[in-house]
């Protein structure tokens, strides 16, 4: 992609080496060094809030080594530091449960959500619906509704059906809601997706003997999986995050980590150290999903941006 | 043992009679330095409660996992005498509670493991962040998913949930076990019953007591300014609001030790309800009348009080004091004021729980652990009298009125064991282990969240042993202890639904202190609401719940 | 467009096997009867059950939801058998119909019902039939109408955050070094969960004496660098917090749009001798039209469910000024236990919200060469 980008960037910001030139590069570095610094700068906070004492936070110390020593406080009281990590810790014990968990309920969501939203965006965007009054459009916006209510409304209801369906405290009742959850958006950027793919593939696939099943399994799944992968990854990183059902619907078994995050908060004050390296330990992974599958989230979208 | 705790008690007692009188905080301190040579007997504590408290002993950091685990082992004794060993094999428990700052809930883990590993059976947990609990909590209840069989809970709830026959009521093996009688007066019942029955293990006491900075007001040029400025009497810690809002705005501008002076923080922003407290502590001396048990609502009808002048007083004190407080106040909570103003050296005077006063020398966020002393909270001039709709002045002097906010936590076991004996016995044996005379010596020494609620957590020597410093331990321990057996303390009213009124007049509140309303016409708005929630949740039945809530005969 | 495939599709398969695709048909029907009435028959057995009429029954609806399952599956077949070709076509939406129907079908029609009633938790009477008491109230309530007005505030910022976004956007896309490295560093505010932000940068970046930003504010000469005391302040900190999470989601997707723009169309501009300017507004900026509709929308919707944030810092405060309605109604709800009041709110607030975004989408699709 980054010759492309590269050529229409060039024209973009003029093409000669001339003054006009290297004052755009000085800009165009400027901003993004200054918004690197407004990005990053909150979560080198937490980061180095996790090794601090109290003293170091309440006057706002900045460099390890330089401003403050750095402690395991933070960590220790996880059971995750070098000194308490050989030790039985039941903090640990309750960290690495909750972390299970939410790595299960936001995987097992997002690909769930992912299946069924592919299948749905691509029935949407390839055949005509009509089910009473509804046609494609209004199926598509039924869907989208979904996502406007503010869920703090539906604890009651999902209280009461999820103690009827005994899903209360499993991690299949947290997939579920968090599938209802993800399911319009992925709908809605998988359709952008199949829009894009140029019918005529299937078209000859169908007169070629496929079944409309085998053409979308064979020919329209590979072309569209970046988008899917990014459908994906955007699914997980909302379920990871997701607090209200999780602190609703779950107690022993099935609970996740956002709500240990906001237990560190209280009637003695706030353990700033213990919600940084919980808060550091519970973005880790996302960090590592964005270092490696970035581009897929990019390119994912980029075959339905535009048409 | 017991006579040696008898006498350290009547010691005390001695003492605060003193203080009462009217002693200064300083004087008061050195009181109470006599108090420990009274009595020399108090060396010789049981060796237990010594052990206890070394672990893992005073300045050596916070304790973890396995020091919990050790104090639980220690405490074990009672429970031997009770069960045999791997009595409740097989029994499988659940207990709900906090898991603040990775303490409550984790802390009990600690504790009942070798109770567990002892009799055999086993607990799973469910731990709530304490924004999540009230509303948890009535979830549960009102759509019958209590899945729980051990809860850890506040009194307020009490109404919530021993009003609906959800919890089961208490053995009096564990009555016995727990030494009942230990408990300081003001947790005995009415707290803890309904309809007469015991339901609770208390682990905590609560009530909201006076913390002040020694060094403002034992400094020289302060002192000059104040005379200079021609105030009234000498410069010293206020006993009373009128002087808290003169010295506040007194020190607006001044500068000390380099830093911007300031006298008392109001928390303005609301904490899910609790933020209401601070409110009633300001109001507590003008609005509790030594003749009337009530100052939230009349009794017999559950009309609100707090648009009567005693709360609108409280109420525009506030709104005169932010303006010489911190410039974020009106966006601190109580949190906020307490921890990171207040313990950090910002401010002068504050209201708050016990927690300030255990946090202020082992907490190494506290810069003031040399330099806080604690009193209970001050009193009126005068007190108004809702009977006759006029202030009264007392010839006894101020009026005092200690905030009881919240009455602690405590253990309660729900009904739904009652119908397994062997379950029954297992739920209640965990919770008496959890509510034990000499386990809760530790947590009122060490971070847990929990503040001292028996008598013997008075004994001074047994504190200054463990490492305490003896003057600051007394000075706090006595500020508790006063509020708690104040006969004139505001009782906070145990009715159903108490967070729910506290919530929307925190909005209320909220307006008044950003200038959206006048003081009066809060305060109206507050009464309107609170009579909508008395009517939606039922007027009658609410009146009778209060009137017991406050001990009265229904 | 959308249409051509269905009908070429039909016309390769449907001469051959007429006959063969009626008896399929009415298998296809009798499956269809059957699977629905023993849906039907163990539902109202469960209800007749639960109600108490019968002795005998589950004990959960856990059966029920497996019947749902079986029921939807033979629904899928029947669609195959009778309709053949364009009954496949039907089981691509099927499961993500069955499934949304499954989980909001209960919690709707509940809700519905609870909007229409005084439910507190904290009575003992339990909740009554209420009429439209609670929407005279909710008319009356004077801390909704505010959170609905704070709303048109936060909405509007969008448009601020799209901006913004556009920009990151184009500096990304532009010809530069360490591309995955700015990209990966943008993209990172996003995956740090409300509760962390509210906290580690509401109450602790930006807290009034040792935060960073309070010591920067002072270093650039603002004396009282209190975040979240004075209306308009609290309330652009506020939006300038769910920014920093946001603008990251509606970077990617529109740098997303600039990577597919074709090349030629701006390097026919550039051959025109249009300036930079020129070329952003008459080409690039035309062509991203369809996928910013679709940025600012997912932004708007998400945006009018902003609380997290607020309830976590400011309560709502000052005075209100940051209350947003998804956080009244959390207090009205959590707090005060009120379900039934609760619930009005929030199915009011669904109503306005839906006829909003529906003209949002017809306004929109004036842009967008799909329909939607």
């Amino acid at each position: 992609m980054s010759a492309v980008a590269e050529r229409q960037a060039q024209r973009a910001w003029g093409g000669g080496y001339d003054a006009a030139k290297i004052s755009a590069r000085v800009l165009i570095y400027g901003a993004l060094i200054l918004w690197t610094i407004i990005s990053l700068f909150p979560i080198y906070w937490t980061l180095t809030t996790s090794f601090k004492t109290a003293v170091n936070v309440m006057q706002g110390h900045l460099i390890p080594w330089i401003d403050f020593q750095p402690n395991w406080l933070g960590w220790r009281s996880l059971g995750l530091s070098p000194d308490t990590i050989g030790e039985i810790s039941t903090v640990r014990d309750e960290f690495l449960k909750r972390f299970t968990n939410s790595i299960i309920a936001s995987l097992g969501a997002a690909a769930l959500a992912v299946v069924i939203g592919s299948l749905a965006a691509y029935g949407l965007s390839r055949f005509d619906y009509k089910f009473v009054w509804m046609r494609n459009k209004d199926i598509s916006f039924f869907f989208l509704s979904q996502l406007i209510l503010p869920p703090v409304v539906l604890a009651m209801p999902f209280l009461v059906l999820y103690k009827e369906l005994a899903l209360l405290d499993t991690r299949i009742g947290l997939i579920l809601v968090y599938t209802l959850m993800v399911l319009p958006i992925v709908i809605w950027i998988m359709r952008d997706q199949f829009d894009t793919i140029p019918i005529e593939l299937e078209q000859a696939a169908l007169v070629d003997g496929c079944s409309v099943w085998g053409a979308f399994l064979r020919i329209v799944i590979p072309i569209a999986l970046p988008g899917m992968v990014a459908a994906f990854i955007l699914s997980v990183i909302l379920c990871w995050n997701e607090y209200f059902f999780a602190a609703l619907l779950t107690s022993t078994n099935a609970k996740t980590l956002p709500v240990m995050v906001a237990s560190q908060t209280g009637s003695q004050g706030i353990s700033w150290w213990s919600m940084a390296a919980l808060s550091t330990a519970a973005i880790a992974p996302l960090v590592v999903i964005g270092v490696f599958l970035e581009r897929y989230i990019v390119k994912g979208l980029t075959a339905g941006a535009v048409k | 043992m017991k006579v040696q705790q008898h006498e350290m008690l009547m010691a005390l007692k001695a003492s605060r009679r003193t203080v009462l009188k009217g002693a200064a905080a300083l004087s008061a301190l050195a009181a109470t330095g006599g108090l420990t040579a009274l009595s020399p007997q108090a060396a010789a504590q049981s060796e237990l409660r010594t052990q206890l408290l070394k672990i893992p002993g005073v300045g050596k950091g916070s304790p973890t996992d396995a020091d919990w685990q050790k104090v639980g082992e220690m405490c074990l004794g009672a429970t031997k005498a009770s069960v045999k060993e791997g009595e409740f094999k097989g029994v499988e428990l659940t207990f709900m509670g906090l898991n603040n700052q990775n303490l409550h809930n984790l802390l009990f883990r600690g504790f009942l493991k070798p109770w567990e590993a002892y009799t055999g059976a086993k607990i799973s947990w469910i731990d709530l962040a304490q924004a999540d609990y009230n509303a948890r909590l009535q979830q549960s209840i009102a759509t019958s998913t209590v899945d729980f069989d051990i809860i850890e809970m506040g009194a307020p709830f009490e109404g919530d949930v021993c009003g609906k026959g959800l919890t089961s009521e208490m053995p009096d093996w564990v009555k016995k076990q727990i030494e009942f009688d230990d408990i300081v007066n003001y947790l005995k019942p009415p707290v803890g019953t309904w309809n007469g029955k015991q339901y609770r293990v208390t682990i905590d006491g609560d009530a909201h007591n006076f913390n002040y900075r020694t060094d403002y007001f034992a400094d020289k040029d302060l002192a000059k300014a104040w005379k200079d400025e021609g105030h009234q009497g000498e410069w010293e810690v206020p006993k009373t609001w009128q002087k808290v809002q003169e010295v506040t705005k007194f020190l607006k501008g001044k500068k000390f030790k380099g830093q911007d002076a300031y006298g008392y923080l109001d928390p303005a922003k609301g904490w899910g309800g609790f933020g209401f407290y601070f409110l009633g502590s300001r109001a507590s001396a003008y609005a509790k009348h030594p003749d009337d048990k009530a100052w939230l609502f009349d009794i017999d009808t559950m009309k609100p009080r707090v648009n009567n002048p005693a709360w609108v007083r409280a109420i525009q004190d506030v709104v005169d004091a932010l303006p010489s407080e911190p410039a974020d106040q009106i966006n601190a909570d109580p949190g906020t004021t307490g921890f990171q103003q207040f313990l950090a050296g910002t401010g002068s005077m504050l209201a708050w729980w016990g927690d300030i006063g255990s946090n202020a020398k082992t907490s190494d966020s506290s810069v003031i652990g040399d330099v806080c002393g604690f009193s209970i909270l001050p009193g009126s001039d005068d007190v108004y009298n809702s009977k006759t709709g006029k202030w009264d002045k007392l010839p006894s002097g101020p009026n005092y009125a200690p905030n009881c906010a919240y009455l602690g936590w405590g253990v309660y076991v729900m009904a739904r064991v009652d119908s397994d004996p062997v379950k029954q016995k297992a739920a209640w044996s965990a919770a008496a282990h959890l509510g034990g005379k000499d386990l809760s010596l530790w947590t009122a020494a060490y971070p847990s969240g929990f503040q001292p609620y028996r008598n013997s957590h008075f004994i001074i020597p047994e504190w200054v042993a463990a490492g305490y410093d003896e003057a600051f331990i007394t000075s706090y321990l006595k500020s508790e202890s006063d509020s708690y057996n104040h006969p004139n303390a505001a009782i906070e009213p145990r009715i159903p639904g108490i967070f729910q009124y506290y919530s929307v007049a925190e909005d209320e509140l909220a307006k008044i202190y950003a200038g959206g309303s006048s003081a009066q016409a809060g305060a109206d708005a507050i009464a309107a609401a609170w009579e909508k929630i008395t009517d939606k949740i039922g007027r009658d039945s609410q009146i009778k719940l209060y009137k017991a809530s406050l001990g009265l005969v229904a | 467009m959308n249409t051509a495939l269905p009908e070429t599709a039909g016309k390769v398969h449907e001469p051959l096997m007429r006959s063969q695709a009626e008896a399929n048909g009415a298998w296809g029907r009798i499956l269809l009867w059957l699977s629905s009435l023993i849906l039907a028959v163990i539902v109202v057995w469960q209800i007749l059950y639960k109600a108490s009429v019968i002795a005998v029954g589950f004990d959960t609806w856990r059966p029920v939801l497996y019947t749902f399952i079986l029921w939807a599956i033979a629904i899928g077949a029947a669609q195959v058998l009778i309709r053949g070709e364009r009954g496949k076509h039907a089981l691509f939406i099927l499961p993500a119909v069955a499934f949304t129907v499954a989980m909001v079908i209960f919690p709707t029609f509940f809700g519905l019902y609870i909007a229409f009633t005084d439910w507190n938790l904290s009575s003992l009477t339990g909740r009554h039939f209420n009429g439209l008491d609670n929407v005279r109230s909710l008319l009356g309530d004077a801390y909704f109408w505010n959170a609905l007005r704070n709303m048109i505030y936060y909405v509007l910022f969008v448009l601020a955050q799209y901006v913004i976004a556009f920009g990151l956007a184009l500096l990304l896309n532009a010809e530069i070094k360490a591309r995955k490295f700015f990209r990966v560093a943008f993209l990172l505010p996003f995956m740090l969960s409300p509760v962390a932000v509210s906290w580690m940068i509401g109450k602790s970046l930006m807290e009034y004496r040792f935060g960073p930003a309070a010591t920067l504010a002072r270093h650039l000469g603002w004396d009282n660098p209190a975040f979240f005391t004075s209306p308009w302040i609290a309330r652009l900190s506020i939006v300038a917090m769910d920014a920093w999470v946001w603008i990251p989601f509606i970077m990617i997707l529109l740098l997303a749009g600039l990577q597919a723009m074709p090349k030629e169309v701006t390097e026919a501009a550039k051959v025109d001798g249009a300036s930079p300017w020129q070329s952003f507004w008459q080409i690039t900026f035309p062509l991203m039209l369809p996928v910013s509709v679709t940025a600012i929308v997912l932004k708007i919707i998400f945006q009018l469910k902003l609380a997290d944030i607020v309830i976590n810092v400011t309560a709502g405060g000052p005075g209100g000024a940051t209350d947003t309605v998804s956080s009244f109604i959390f207090r009205e709800y959590r707090d005060r236990s009120n379900v039934g009041y609760g619930t009005m709110l929030a199915e009011f607030y669904l109503v306005i919200i839906i006829i909003f975004v529906t003209l949002l989408l017809k306004f929109a699709s004036r842009f967008m060469q799909r329909t939607t």
